[in-house]
């Protein structure tokens, strides 16, 4: 193995050192060469990783398989008794059937009022050298794609488009250390910020201290404004432990995703949001209020009876009371 | 380290950076977290003297940097490569005879893996980037620990072909 250097070594460490040091600033302070230079390598990067991904797709898995094969085998085993049990369940089954083809055509109606997609392939996961948790796409600018949009997967969310090329997206997983988003309780509607681990699970932080959160409560995206990069309404996870110690200020909880991210093949990217905000959904319920209306006794008045003046009253008076619900804002 | 040298070195890391990006993350190995890029530098920078190492280390840095998926600044993987490289040229004098073995060779090259990794995230933590819980950090850094060391013994004899290939009969002598 070859030796040598001294004084020079030292100096030309010391200039790469300072030209490293350069460049850090130089991107932290925003310059776009170094933005460019990674949306250059990304481009060049892309159409690689797609011819790669058709051939690597079955053998990506191929250590899950081997590790799971006992399982996977007892798997096959409980699913072909449980098919021929099925399968005598569909004769029983046709009234069902037909209740069905109804309950579709209401969710086809559901979902005209949903979200524009565009649905892409996963050709690409960040690389081992760094810590990003981040995915590949096969669609880009020219699929109406664009930088801040919601990426979700027929679970729920998966991530937000952080950077986009011609025909190419870089997607940050929600699993992303760096990944925050504001979600709501669907129970109690309390609001909070997720932020992923770098692992399966995720943290909540409730923005109110004293909100109502427990284990199996299902969280949906709050949206954002202008709806990038959250459209609102969309599945994150489900609350698997809360922890209630009084040291913290807010309350926490762990939560487990909706989405398998360790295992994406389809996703679909939010182009445009409905137009019918489900984040009108987060307002608080409405606080019943009791008005009180008194009607002030009259003063008693004279009118004419046969055989002279008597002072009868007209009203009675009484108070009255009414109540009505207003919405506190 | 001769100009050519350095573009031919640059050239393969190249290759392999593309390899890293596009064939090795595809594949969910147990544990996670293997760095065929890191190892290959790390290989090719022992096989150099200081100066060599100083720049090869500089090199890969910047190729690494260029990675789409990262999100740390442009520049990071370069400053602490290029440091790693002269830390590795420098130790490496020293024990010459424990590298020259299989087993010796492959837990050196682990523990510099292992080294740049946590440079990077302390690097991350003093620059503000978000770094992940340390438990998640851990198991990536002693996977990638692992898996560079069952690889790099296999890995060495090629680039050390490599290397007989590619350099000069000046830089010979």
């Amino acid at each position: 193995m070859a030796r040598g250097g001294g004084n020079r070594s030292r100096l030309l460490l010391i200039i790469l050192l300072v030209t490293s040091l350069f460049l850090i600033t130089l991107d932290l302070r925003g310059i776009g060469a170094t933005k460019s230079s990674r949306s250059l390598a990304q481009s060049i990067l892309a159409p690689i990783q797609k011819s790669v991904a058709n051939v690597f797709s079955p053998v990506g898995r191929f250590f899950g398989d081997i590790k799971n094969f006992p399982s996977e085998k007892e798997k096959v085993t409980a699913l072909k008794s449980e098919n021929a049990k099925l399968k005598s369940q569909v004769l029983v089954n046709k009234d069902i059937a037909g209740q069905l083809k109804q309950l579709k055509g209401v969710l086809d109606l559901a979902g005209r009022g949903g979200y524009q997609t565009v649905s892409a392939r996963v050709i690409g996961r960040g690389s081992a050298s760094a810590f990003s948790q981040t995915i590949t796409i096969d669609a880009g600018t020219a699929d109406h794609i664009a930088a801040d949009m919601t990426v979700i997967s027929e679970h729920g969310l998966v991530g937000v488009v952080k950077s986009v090329d011609a025909h190419s997206a870089i997607v940050v997983l929600m699993s992303d250390p760096a990944f925050k988003v504001g979600v709501r309780i669907a129970r109690s509607q309390s609001v909070g910020v997720l932020t992923g681990t770098g692992g399966n699970t995720f943290s909540l932080e409730l923005l109110d201290p004293a909100g109502d959160i427990q284990n199996g409560d299902t969280l949906f995206t709050n949206g954002s404004d202008s709806n990038r990069p959250f459209v609102p309404g969309v599945p994150v996870g489900v609350v698997t432990s809360v922890d209630h110690t009084s040291a913290t200020l807010t309350q926490t909880a762990t939560v487990k995703s909706y989405s398998n991210l360790g295992n994406i093949g389809i996703v679909s990217v939010v182009v445009s949001a409905p137009t019918s905000a489900p984040k009108q959904a987060i307002n608080p319920t409405p606080q019943p209020t009791v008005t009180v209306y008194v009607t002030p006794a009259p003063a008693p008045s004279l009118s004419a009876t046969p055989g002279g003046l008597s002072p009868t009253p007209t009203t009675t008076p009484s108070p009255t009371t009414s109540s009505s619900k207003k919405a506190k804002k | 380290m001769s100009p050519v040298r350095i573009g031919i070195n640059a050239a393969l890391l190249l290759v392999i950076f593309t390899i890293q990006e596009t064939v090795i993350s595809r594949i969910h190995l147990p544990i996670t977290g293997f760095s065929f890029y890191l190892t290959s530098v790390l290989l090719l920078v022992l096989l150099e003297n200081r100066t060599g190492a100083v720049i090869l280390g500089f090199v890969a840095g910047i190729i690494l940097d260029l990675s789409p998926s990262s999100q740390s600044p442009f520049g990071q993987w370069a400053l602490i490569l290029t440091a790693v490289a002269y830390i590795i040229a420098v130790n490496a004098e020293s024990i010459d005879e424990l590298i020259s073995r299989p087993v010796g060779l492959g837990i050196f090259v682990a523990i510099g893996a292992s080294f740049s990794l946590v440079a990077y995230l302390l690097m991350d933590s003093l620059l503000g980037q978000p770094t992940g819980t340390l438990g998640r950090d851990t198991i990536v850094i002693a996977g990638n620990f692992l898996w560079t060391m069952f690889a790099s013994p296999f890995l060495a004899p090629l680039f050390l072909a490599f290397r007989k290939a590619t350099i000069g009969s000046r830089e010979r002598i």
